[in-house]
């Protein structure tokens, strides 16, 4: 298991890509593709609770990857509360009433002092310059001394434990803007212990260790935005790019805000969000579907759910002119820019997932060809298309490294020739065959993992509603003409529409 | 709006003691058993084995059939890394294995190559790491034998086009260039320059080594090392036996077997070395205690496997990633890491804190690594390794592909066929004495190398009091 994966994972081009592009149909595809036809082999099921599984068996060897996903994410963090989601995301590694404690009566009783304790603290360092020193270094004593007293009720790092010495590999959470997933892969005959233990922190989940945990967080913020200069002009990007959209703010929080997140605010937002008519399953494996079933029932199927708030989320105004920053600092250049758009399931999408993959899929790629091997005038530069997340109206966007001495501008001019050249010359059948050639065959690829299976499955079953979606994305993708990608172009990739985000090198003095 | 209010309300039940938790009625998982007494149903698994062929020149061929997709997968691996690489020419071994994927093959040239590959998806890539190299092709199977031959091309006549040279050496260079902007990238490169000193292993490309590199060397680098003995090829995917050796004869029957098969002096461990230490500009330090430890072949292997596991490797409970994370939140990422090669290991633990507790952290690793040393693992730390490492083998052929590329890398590194059906029952042979041996063996402080990167005005503690210490920049 990778200790530091542990982490938000949408704002990372790669998780997204891999989501949206990975994916093709079957039922489109020629000859010998017929046989394999996904939605003939997954099983969709909807318990009475709202739940719903997806099974799929696959007998290649005696194991299975194990999903789930609640359509819950950074966008649900409230205001002044941002991370919440991703923090949560770590304390349900905590253990529950059962997982993780020696005396959950004990416990309890120095939990509820701890929680009094650490909210005194924090209110009074709330106040800032004006906080009471003495109290503060009070506070923070007792807290320890009450952080030492629980550790005697309870056995750490208990579910990673019980999971490991199953065997279990990829054992792993992730944060997104939309999204939030628990994910393992275990040798078959464990399931009933993926279940024991899911159903439990599905309900009973006991935020302990939580101000230690909050510092993990910090140091987490710390290692992937504040020390490295790329990222941190990514999060500033999308702080830039959204006005209003609660896409403007980082999944992981910032630091001030993670610094006074509360249990009791945690706690709220679980029973809010985790709920079993919010959360799809995905299995995929050496199972037997039936029997499978009867356990996800006999765990899963008593959890009640409750009427989930439809709540407002506050949509992006149209953007009325280019916006434009820059983060100064010790690196070298870096360039993003993003154009607002629909979201998915809208055509439009579909249309900017075919200007994706011409414009940066592989070594023939345009921006490749023209930008990189043509004018040799960066390292790197892509196109990305649904950023950062999917469930509002997002971004298309290109991130790139200008290579020495060429400069951010001269790079940023290139990939406008290439824009331009999507409005003005419809796109040759030639290139548009070998896009969907290249989805195609990437689909069957993806379908040679169970885990790779587990999380597109349940990915867009939570975010559209059906499983589906994937297996006719390449029918759609197929239907892209080159006048809808000129008017794709022409409607939405313009100076007006557009954040441009620039990495200045600090000169040193 | 509506939803802010909802929300705060919730809060503020909470906050004033009228808390959900209290008025939720959830369901009491009474029923369920306790996790300890589930039982499960036994798993009979016995990985098959691919089929060998060799060919007369002593190619060797892996097969298994895979019909679950009608895709073709084929990888090799070739005694060719930058271990081999002349000083002063770092970078070569990448630089040769790059040009050969886009400097043209055969009659094709670079781009010509790429406009077919990409045209029938058929992705093909070549990556030269440290000891050896590897390269793979994925093909739908109608594809096959276009993709294949081009695939064959590029191992057997590369072009080495000197245009594509000049863009993959800029690109190099230009990476080069940002080492410096990912720290934790730049700690561990750094850090695999004083770990292996005064070996081909710690030399590592620079600018100006990649500047140096010409034609002549790349080819020269392939005519060495891409030889029939030198080479293995593992098939797999919806093909038979017979398509699959016929297919590689005709591209590789007639290839002469003339070559050289590299030698590089095995890395040593330091004596008393100083700390090393990298002064940069960040928030976060990144802290590592790296060792030499035992090669694959070595009996210590298994041992020293557990012992790595116990330290920092195995997850939440592991010893690092517990301490210096989960009791005092100092670190998001914390553990260790372990590779056996051919004739030795590499070991590192690692945390990235907070530069205020660099010095803390160095303490709590030093101590954990000199617990190792003096007392034994308790019998429960040892028992959930060994079943971890155990229950969680059976990952390791969850494909075709992936089983034969195991036989193939195993055959390649020297290691009996039995390894790896051995491999389960080795762990479980392993004592609470055999991993105090083992960490007494390589952990002894006199013979480990410490590293750290950050910013020393920051720092709770000068390195100093850890010993002499040497800045790398």
């Amino acid at each position: 298991m990778s200790v530091s994966s542990q982490g938000p994972k949408a704002v990372s081009r790669r998780f997204v890509t891999f989501l949206l592009l990975g994916v093709v149909l079957l039922t489109a595809s020629p000859g010998a593709l017929h046989a394999y036809n996904l939605e003939d082999r997954v099983q969709r099921v909807t318990l009475e609770n709202g739940l719903r599984v997806l099974l799929v068996e696959r007998h290649t060897s005696p194991t299975v990857s194990l999903y789930i996903r609640y359509l819950v994410g950074a966008v649900d963090d409230g205001e002044g509360k941002t991370g919440a989601a991703h923090f949560l995301e770590h304390m349900l590694f905590k253990g529950t009433s059962t997982i993780g404690a020696k005396n959950f009566r004990e416990e309890e009783r120095v939990l509820k002092k701890i929680r009094e304790t650490g909210t005194a603290l924090d209110r009074e360092r709330m106040k800032g310059a004006r906080a009471d020193e003495a109290e503060v270094t009070r506070l923070a004593k007792e807290l320890k001394e009450l952080q030492s007293e629980a550790k005697e009720w309870i056995v750490e790092n208990e579910i990673d434990r019980l999971y490991s010495e199953s065997g279990a590999v990829g054992l792993n959470a992730s944060t997104g803007q939309d999204v939030t997933t628990y994910q393992v892969s275990l040798p078959a005959n464990r399931i009933e212990l993926w279940a024991r233990i899911e159903a439990d922190r599905m309900t009973n989940p006991v935020l302990r260790e939580f101000y230690t945990e909050r510092d993990v967080v910090q140091e987490e913020r710390r290692q992937t935005y504040e020390s490295v200069p790329s990222r941190k002009l990514m999060e500033l990007f999308l702080a830039t790019a959204f006005t209003a959209s609660p896409y403007r703010r980082p999944i992981i929080g910032w630091a001030s805000d993670i610094s006074f997140l509360t249990p009791d605010y945690l706690e709220a937002f679980f029973k809010q969000y985790h709920s079993p008519n919010n959360t799809v399953i995905a299995i995929v494996g050496d199972i037997n579907t039936a029997k499978t079933l009867e356990i996800v029932k006999k765990y899963f199927g008593s959890i009640p759910s409750h009427k989930l708030e439809s709540h407002h989320v506050t949509k992006e105004p149209t953007q009325g002119g280019e916006k434009r920053m820059e983060l100064v600092a010790e690196a070298n250049p870096h360039l993003i820019i993003g154009w607002h758009k629909p979201t998915l399931p809208s055509f439009e999408d579909y249309v900017f997932e075919v200007i994706e993959a011409l414009l940066s899929k592989g070594r023939t790629s345009r921006f490749h060809r023209s930008i990189v091997q043509g004018k040799q005038i960066a390292e790197d530069v892509s196109a990305a298309n649904g950023m950062p997340a999917a469930r509002y109206s997002n971004l298309f966007m290109v991130t790139g490294t200008p290579r020495h001495p060429h400069t951010a501008e001269e790079l940023e001019q290139a990939v406008y020739e290439e824009i331009d050249k999507l409005k003005k010359e419809p796109v040759k059948k030639q290139e548009l065959e070998k896009i969907i050639n290249q989805l195609r065959a990437e689909f069957i690829r993806d379908l040679s993992s169970n885990s790779g299976m587990a999380s597109r499955l349940s990915y867009y079953e939570i975010i559209t509603g059906d499983y589906r979606y994937m297996t006719r994305y390449v029918e759609m993708i197929e239907k892209v003409t080159p006048k809808d990608i000129m008017a794709a172009a022409k409607k939405y990739l313009t100076e007006e529409n557009r954040t441009v985000a620039v990495l200045k090198k600090k000169e040193k003095p | 709006m509506k939803r802010t209010l909802v929300l705060s309300l919730v809060i503020l039940l909470i906050s004033t003691g009228l808390g959900l938790a209290e008025q939720v009625e959830q369901p009491k998982p009474a029923s369920w058993a306790d996790p300890e007494r589930l039982s499960y149903e036994e798993i009979k698994f016995s990985p098959p084995k691919p089929e060998r062929v060799v060919l007369e020149n002593g190619l060797t061929v892996y097969y298994m059939e895979d019909r679950e997709l009608p895709l073709v997968n084929i990888s090799f691996v070739v005694g060719a890394g930058s271990v081999f690489e002349p000083p002063g020419k770092e970078g070569l071994a990448e630089m040769t294995g790059d040009v050969m994927r886009t400097g043209g093959a055969a009659k094709l040239t670079g781009d010509k190559v790429d406009e077919e590959l990409e045209y029938l998806a058929a992705p093909i890539s070549i990556s030269m790491g440290m000891e050896y190299g590897t390269g793979s092709l994925s093909v739908l199977k109608k594809d096959l034998n276009r993709a294949f031959k081009i695939f064959a091309d590029i191992i057997r006549y590369p072009t080495f086009d000197e245009a594509k040279l000049d863009q993959e050496k800029n690109l190099k260079i230009e990476e080069l260039r940002r080492v410096f902007d990912k720290p934790q990238r730049l700690a561990f490169r750094e850090f695999r320059r004083v770990l292996y000193a005064d070996n081909p292993r710690g030399r590592l490309p620079v600018i100006a080594s990649i500047e140096k590199i010409e034609r002549d060397d790349l080819a020269s680098f392939h005519k060495t090392y891409f030889f029939p003995r030198n080479l293995r090829i593992a098939v797999t995917g919806d093909i038979s036996k017979q398509e699959a050796v016929d297919l590689i004869s005709r591209h590789f029957g007639d290839w002469d077997d003339e070559g050289d098969f590299g030698t590089a002096p095995l890395p040593k461990p330091q004596e008393n070395a100083p700390l090393f230490f990298f002064q940069k500009k960040v928030p976060q330090s990144t802290v590592i205690i790296g060792a030499i430890g035992p090669g694959k072949e070595s009996p210590d292997f298994f041992p020293f496997t557990v012992l790595d596991y116990i330290l920092g490797s195995g997850g939440f409970r592991s010893r690092i990633f517990q301490e210096i994370r989960s009791n005092r939140g100092l670190a998001y990422s914390a553990g260790s890491f372990y590779e056996g090669r051919q004739g030795y290991g590499s070991f590192g633990a690692y945390a990235m804190t907070k530069s205020e507790s660099t010095g803390q952290v160095l303490s709590l690793m030093e101590g954990i690594l000199k617990d190792a040393r003096e007392s034994r693992v308790p019998a429960q730390d040892l028992h959930l390794a060994k079943r971890s490492i155990v229950n969680s083998y059976i990952f390791s052929f969850t494909s075709p592909h992936m089983i034969a590329f195991q036989y193939m890398m195993l055959e390649f590194q020297g290691l009996p066929t039995k390894f790896l059906t051995d491999y389960p029952s080795m762990i479980d042979a392993v004592s609470r004495e055999d991993i105090l041996k083992i960490a007494e063996k390589y952990l002894d402080p006199e013979r480990r190398t410490v590293f750290v990167l950050g910013d020393e005005s920051k720092f709770d503690e000068a390195l100093k009091s850890f010993g002499t210490v040497k800045r790398v920049n």
